[in-house]
């Protein structure tokens, strides 16, 4: 397998270009730094780093030539029939994004599992990056001091109680997500201990992905127990503690399991590669004369083998690549058969 | 009374044969292995070593057990799948009794109801008929302590001479076939003889199918450079790869066999020393087959004669040769002719008692050799005695505990059991892990005579379709829920143990015997209160029998990976090869040559009936499928009967791939899905037997059998072929269909 | 007899011998109860053409040196193990799109809709880490699919093992083996075709009696 050995030029490029457009609108988010909290500029450091990776890693990825092809063939399936698509992405969107039924059909344990994880991290990151970016905050409003308004830059939006559940739920929100990544992180856990399969197929990044959730939830949640309960002890020893595991979390995105998160939406351009595929004529077996694929996808696939260094032609003429995979199956046994005495 | 309450669909709707998919809790169960269980397959004589895992008294699962020397963890897809027939949904739990207004046709009973009356039938028949009226049928997928215990039940406690078994329908004319030639029934060798020959014979054994493990055996004679002969009416999974493949007509063996004694004599590729030796008769067969030439025999084998003569050359120059056969040549009403014809070959080359030299038969059933021993047969006491022997039953009697005058004489054996049955001779019946309503020839004539007992009860764990036609049906116990011996077909006594208890109220099956015998006021002959005990006692019956397992002990077994009998005293390291230096098990030491004439089947093809049928198996099905046809993966792999027909027969008869036929006998017909291949002869059709009811190739076979073993004739008979129709759906087999993605 | 675990040490080996097949499908069978993908058979087990003849055609994953399965996966979710195993598409990356199951020159992967992802044989990687060997070469009855030591292999079995295959013009090399007779092979090219035996008239129809 490929590895990349230097940087990649365009990566970097598109990687700069990202942390910059993330900086600005940093800087005008926050009202040109008005409500930019000097106390999270570590948070701010870490989250420019991941932005910076994690679109590198985008960039590079986009260019291998099979997932150019695909993202190719995603948009033109898309374009060609926009309307419609358009109105069907909201339903693709729930049910492969969101829902993750396709998770659930496994295992309903694991569902679960990554559903708490899941919408966690979506709490926790609306929450965060916002905060972190200068683009949320508070103010109280009126004399009472427990009425307070939520800003969006400079722009007040609602009001709330901040001793109605409401209010207990904005103050507590980091917790409510870390109370669910932690639910999802232990029923992984469990899962990858008790079963010997999955421990086997296990890998180090699994494990890790795991940790780092487990850190940044439990730590995040100290910080809780500590002001509330007591009285702030240990609190700047334990904020500097999280925000050491986020910051390293945030910088272990782009590189580990958790870059799935940008990368499973191409399941989406799929659905419209395939959808568009089935449109049109389908691929014959060199072999059998049965159909068996999509044409479109077959002869996309023969224009990226060779760019990835591949040659399945066959002298005098064809492509061992129109053969299904069925009869690919056949062709190996029958050629060893005839290998070792002729038996048929 | 027992002809079925309710109809069949109201029975299968109740009873089954449902399917059990998946292991107990799911796949996704994640369950704690409390323990795993080192003991065997249940489908078949080779009797494969498995590991079966247990949780919560239910096994879920299973690991190779690569230290089992037979098959180093080996399994065909019946072994791999043998635990999913445990927490079955069909699974007997309850004592039923027959009762028309029940819904199923049964009601639950106490076991008190059940056995008393059990009890007071025996007693009305036998009061009424005399004791032979009431039988007894039994099964040899039972253990050795049960096989033992159920002849000394028979002929003690129901003082029934009628008491078979169903290896009637398995094992018998190989059992009499050695018997008659070499003095003692069981494989001259062990299987480690098998990479050790120079030719390997297969005659009439779909091994691939149903002894796959030996597959690899014969493949490691091959390794070594030993040549493959198959003999077979189809080109079977073996045969694609033999070396020399014999298409033999269905009921042709022994004139195929004598045409090779005709060529090994007159090349003189013979071991005159060991004729000289070792044998008597062999003028007698030699003179028989003087005019036996492979041209005469090719004009009724079907075989080019030239094959014939390649196959002599081949057995008759090599030093070394295992021939091994099966129900192929065993199943017909010249069985003991074709075994005895095939000794013939070995004895005339000196092939017997030597590394890589054997003429064997592969036994079928799961315990069908060591049932075969232990006096469940109509004609036979422990230790493979006769039963019309006096100083046999005098000792049988000594051990027993009874005078020889309690021991009743030779019964019927099965098949002219059940057609006593049918002239109203036999009034009841108890059976036990035996389904002739499947496995017998001319089914509609065996559901009739069960229809006609006064009485039926069978032990079994599921509800088989025999066991529709039951008055009381106890629940027994299966294989995993009992401890106990077998003996695999290799000769090797091994050790069964329980992975769990029965579950519910069913018992052990030895248990319930015991309990109907007390119940008969004859307890006192039957005073065992574990298996182990009934071991022992069936040690000291065997001892200086043909069949000895004097010196076997459960430890031995269980500590030496089997023992393989003759163990005549303790210490004794057990027999792997018969007949060593050329001694055979006959009072004289000597082997007996066999003059076998030509005859013909009991049925040929005429204008009428102008195609041969022949019956056989599938890998994924055993027997009458009471088990097997309950295990959802074992069925999609072969989920319906399908006649095999060559593409010239069916060509003549406007047939296509998949079109529905009828294939009628003179006693009955079948409608079934047409498979058209090339691998079969163009005058034969193959049709499995594993189903029941319409589906029954048994429809089809006739109740003809063997003069000297009685066995039935399943592997001929005659009959016409018609097309019916198309057939709407023709998925067959859904992973041909599973091309590129299928979902499993 | 063979040991029932192999150590790091004895580098067991993959051999699948398709010549030997009996279509039993004990491996179908054994495949699905391996942990980790219980339920789900990786294995495929052919009936090549049942109506000419009964040749069936098992195969597991070659395990390719340079996989194409992971050259042509848009998701890059396809990974080898250090022993050399490509195992099946990493569920979270995995998007489905099957091109893994269209370019493989075995015709191995298996796309599964249910889960809309690759699932693949991973040689039962829970088994071989332990030293076991994998579930299909254990209960293979005839031995098609076999796994153990090179010494094993000489010692039980002739002929000569062969890990390079040709398709079309691309070679292939593989981390299982085959089997074939020739003494010192070359690649084994898919696309060559066989001459007959007695198996073109197996009952002697033209050959005359």
């Amino acid at each position: 397998m490929t590895r990349a050995r230097s940087l990649d030029r365009r990566g970097v490029t598109w990687g700069l270009i990202a942390v910059a457009v993330f900086l600005a609108l940093t800087f005008f988010g926050s009202d040109r730094l008005v409500w930019f909290d000097a106390a999270l500029v570590g948070y701010l450091f870490g989250t420019l780093f991941a932005v910076f990776g994690i679109i590198y890693r985008y960039a590079v990825w986009l260019r291998r030539p099979p997932t150019m092809m695909l993202n190719r063939r995603g948009w033109d399936a898309f374009r060609a029939n926009a309307g419609r698509n358009l109105v069907a992405l909201p339903s693709l969107v729930a049910t492969q994004l969101l829902a993750q039924g396709f998770i659930r059909r496994r295992s309903t344990a694991r569902w679960i599992a990554h559903q708490l994880v899941f919408w966690g991290c979506i709490l926790a990151a609306l929450v965060t990056f916002p905060l972190t970016m200068g683009l949320l905050h508070f103010e109280s409003v009126g004399q009472q001091g427990d009425r307070y308004r939520v800003f969006l830059s400079r722009f007040g939006t609602i009001d709330f109680d901040a001793e109605s559940i409401f209010g207990w739920l904005m103050f507590h929100a980091l917790d409510v997500a870390a109370v669910l990544v932690l639910g999802g992180v232990f029923i992984f856990l469990r899962r990858r201990l008790r079963d010997p399969g999955a421990l086997a197929v296990e890998r180090s990044g699994d494990f890790l992905a795991l940790a780092g959730l487990f850190a940044v939830s439990v730590t995040g949640l100290f910080l809780t127990v500590s002001s509330l309960w007591l009285d702030g002890r240990f609190y700047s020893a334990l904020n500097t503690l999280h925000a050491l595991t986020v910051v390293l979390g945030l910088m272990y995105i782009p590189f580990g399991k958790l870059f799935h998160i940008f990368q499973r939406p191409g399941n989406l351009g799929v659905a419209y590669y395939k959808a568009a595929n089935e449109q049109g004529p389908a691929a014959t077996c060199r072999r059998c004369g049965e159909p068996f694929a999509s044409a479109q996808q077959i002869a996309d696939l023969q224009t990226v083998l060779p760019q990835v260094g591949f040659d399945y032609g066959i002298d005098g003429g064809g492509n061992y690549q129109d053969t299904c995979p069925r009869c690919r199956r056949a062709s190996v046994t029958l050629a060893q058969s005839v290998r070792v005495g002729g038996f048929g | 009374m027992a002809r079925p309450a309710v109809d069949e669909a109201t029975l299968i709707a109740k009873y089954g044969p449902h399917l059990n998919r998946r292991p107990p809790g799911g796949w996704d169960a994640d369950l704690e292995i409390d323990r795993v269980v080192e003991t065997h397959c249940c489908f078949c004589g080779q009797q494969c070593g498995i590991k079966l895992k247990v949780h919560d008294n239910e096994v879920v699962g299973f690991e190779p057990w690569y230290e089992f020397p037979f098959n180093e963890g080996k399994l065909c897809p019946k072994g791999v799948k043998r635990y999913l027939q445990g927490s079955h949904p069909d699974r007997l739990l309850t004592p039923m009794e027959r009762d028309e207004t029940a819904p199923g046709g049964f009601r639950k009973v106490s076991w008190d109801h059940a056995l008393d009356r059990v009890v007071s039938e025996i007693r009305r028949i036998q009061g009424t008929y005399g004791d032979d009226a009431f039988a007894m049928l039994s099964g040899v997928s039972l253990t050795n302590e049960k096989s033992y215990l159920i002849g000394k039940f028979a002929r003690l406690a129901l003082h029934t001479a009628n008491l078979d078994y169903n290896g009637r329908y398995c094992m018998v004319s190989a059992g009499a076939g050695n018997k008659k030639a070499l003095g003692m029934d069981r494989a001259s060798n062990p299987w480690s003889d098998i990479p050790l020959a120079d030719v390997v014979w297969i005659a009439g054994s779909n091994v691939a199918e149903t002894f796959p493990i030996t597959t690899s055996y014969i493949w490691r004679a091959r390794d070594r450079g030993a040549r493959l002969i198959v003999q077979d009416p189809r080109v079977v999974p073996l045969a694609r790869t033999a070396d020399l493949f014999l298409p033999v007509r269905p009921g042709s063996d022994s004139a195929l066999f004598g045409a090779v004694l005709h060529e090994l004599i007159r090349n003189d590729w013979l071991d005159h020393e060991f004729i000289e030796a070792h044998t008597v008769g062999f003028e007698e067969a030699a003179a028989t087959v003087a005019e036996m030439t492979p041209a005469w025999a090719s004009e009724i084998c079907g075989v080019p004669a030239a094959r014939i003569a390649e196959a002599a050359e081949w057995w008759g120059t090599s030093a070394t040769g295992m021939m091994l056969h099966a129900r192929g040549i065993e199943q017909q009403t010249k069985g003991v002719d074709n075994v005895v014809s095939a000794i013939n070959l070995g004895l005339a080359t000196g092939k017997f008692g030597k590394p890589g030299c054997g003429v064997s038969t592969i036994t079928g059933q799961g315990n069908g050799q060591g049932g075969r021993e232990h006096g469940h047969k109509c004609d036979q006491l422990p230790g493979n005695r006769d039963i019309s022997n006096p100083e046999h039953r005098e000792y049988v009697a000594s051990v027993w505990g009874c005078d020889e005058s309690d021991i009743p004489g030779k019964g019927l054996p099965a098949l002219a059991l059940i057609e006593a049955i049918h002239r109203g001779e036999i009034k009841g019946l108890l059976s036990i892990c035996f389904n002739p309503a499947v496995s017998s020839p001319d089914v509609n004539f065996t559901a009739e005579a069960l229809d006609r007992l006064e009485f039926y009860a069978t032990i079994d764990f599921f509800l088989s379709e025999s066991g529709h036609h039951a008055d009381i049906v106890l629940p027994g116990s299966l294989h995993e829920e009992d401890e106990g011996t077998s003996t695999s077909g290799e000769g090797r006594i091994i050790k069964i143990n329980a992975a769990v208890d029965p579950p519910g109220e069913a018992r052990r099956d030895w248990e319930i015997l015991l309990d109907i015998a007390t119940r008969l006021g004859k307890g006192k002959w039957f005073p065992y209160s574990n298996t182990k005990e009934i071991f022992e006692e069936l040690c000291r019956a065997s001892a200086g029998g043909l069949a000895d397992y004097a010196g076997a002990t459960w430890e031995r077994i269980e500590a030496e990976h089997g023992l393989f009998w003759p163990v005549p005293e303790p210490g004794h390291p057990g027999t792997p090869r018969l007949y060593e230096g050329g001694r055979f098990a006959h009072p004289d030491g000597r082997a007996r040559f066999s003059a076998v004439p030509w005859r013909e089947s009991a049925e040929v093809i005429d204008d009428d009936y102008p195609v041969w049928l022949t019956t056989g198996r599938v890998v994924s099905q055993y027997l009458s499928g009471t088990q097997t046809r309950r295990i959802e993966p074992l069925v999609a792999q072969y989920p319906e009967p399908l006649c095999e027909i060559h593409p010239r027969l069916a060509q003549e008869l406007g047939i296509t791939e998949g079109d529905i036929v009828r294939v009628e006998s003179r006693r009955g017909d079948i409608t079934l899905p047409a498979k058209v291949v090339n691998t079969i002869r163009p005058d034969t059709v193959f049709i499995p037997y594993h189903w029941p009811g319409t589906k029954a190739a048994n429809q089809l076979t006739i109740r003809a059998v063997d003069p000297v073993s009685n066995m039935p004739e399943f592997k001929v008979a005659a009959v016409r072929v018609t097309r019916v129709g198309t057939r709407s759906a023709v998925t067959i087999d859904r992973r041909d269909m599973d091309v590129t993605d299928g979902l499993r | 007899m063979r040991p029932p675990r192999y150590g790091v040490d004895d580098s067991p080996i993959f051999v699948i011998d398709q010549s030997r097949c009996i279509g039993c499908e004990a491996c179908v069978q054994a495949c699905e109860e391996c942990g980790t993908h219980r339920g789900r058979s990786m294995i495929h087990l052919d009936r090549i053409d049942r109506a000419a003849t009964t040749q069936t055609a098992p195969m597991i994953c070659m395990h390719c040196e340079d996989p194409t399965c992971a050259q042509v996966c848009p998701a890059d979710a396809i990974k080898q193990t250090e022993g050399g195993v490509v195992q099946s598409a990493l569920k979270p990356r995995c998007i489905g799109c099957s091109n893994c199951v269209l370019a493989c020159p075995f015709g191995v992967p298996k796309y599964v809709a249910e889960f809309d992802q690759m699932m693949k044989c991973d040689m039962c990687q829970d088994r071989t880490a332990e030293g076991y060997a994998p579930m299909c070469a254990s209960v293979c009855p005839s031995e098609a699919l076999w796994y153990g030591t090179v010494d094993e292999f000489t010692e039980r079995r002739r002929g000569t093992l062969l890990d390079a295959w040709l398709f079309g013009r691309q070679q292939v090399r593989t981390k299982v083996f085959t089997v074939v007779d020739d003494v010192s092979p070359g690649p084994l090219d898919a696309l060559s075709t066989g001459t007959g035996t007695w198996l073109d008239d197996p009952f002697g129809l033209e050959e005359g009696t």
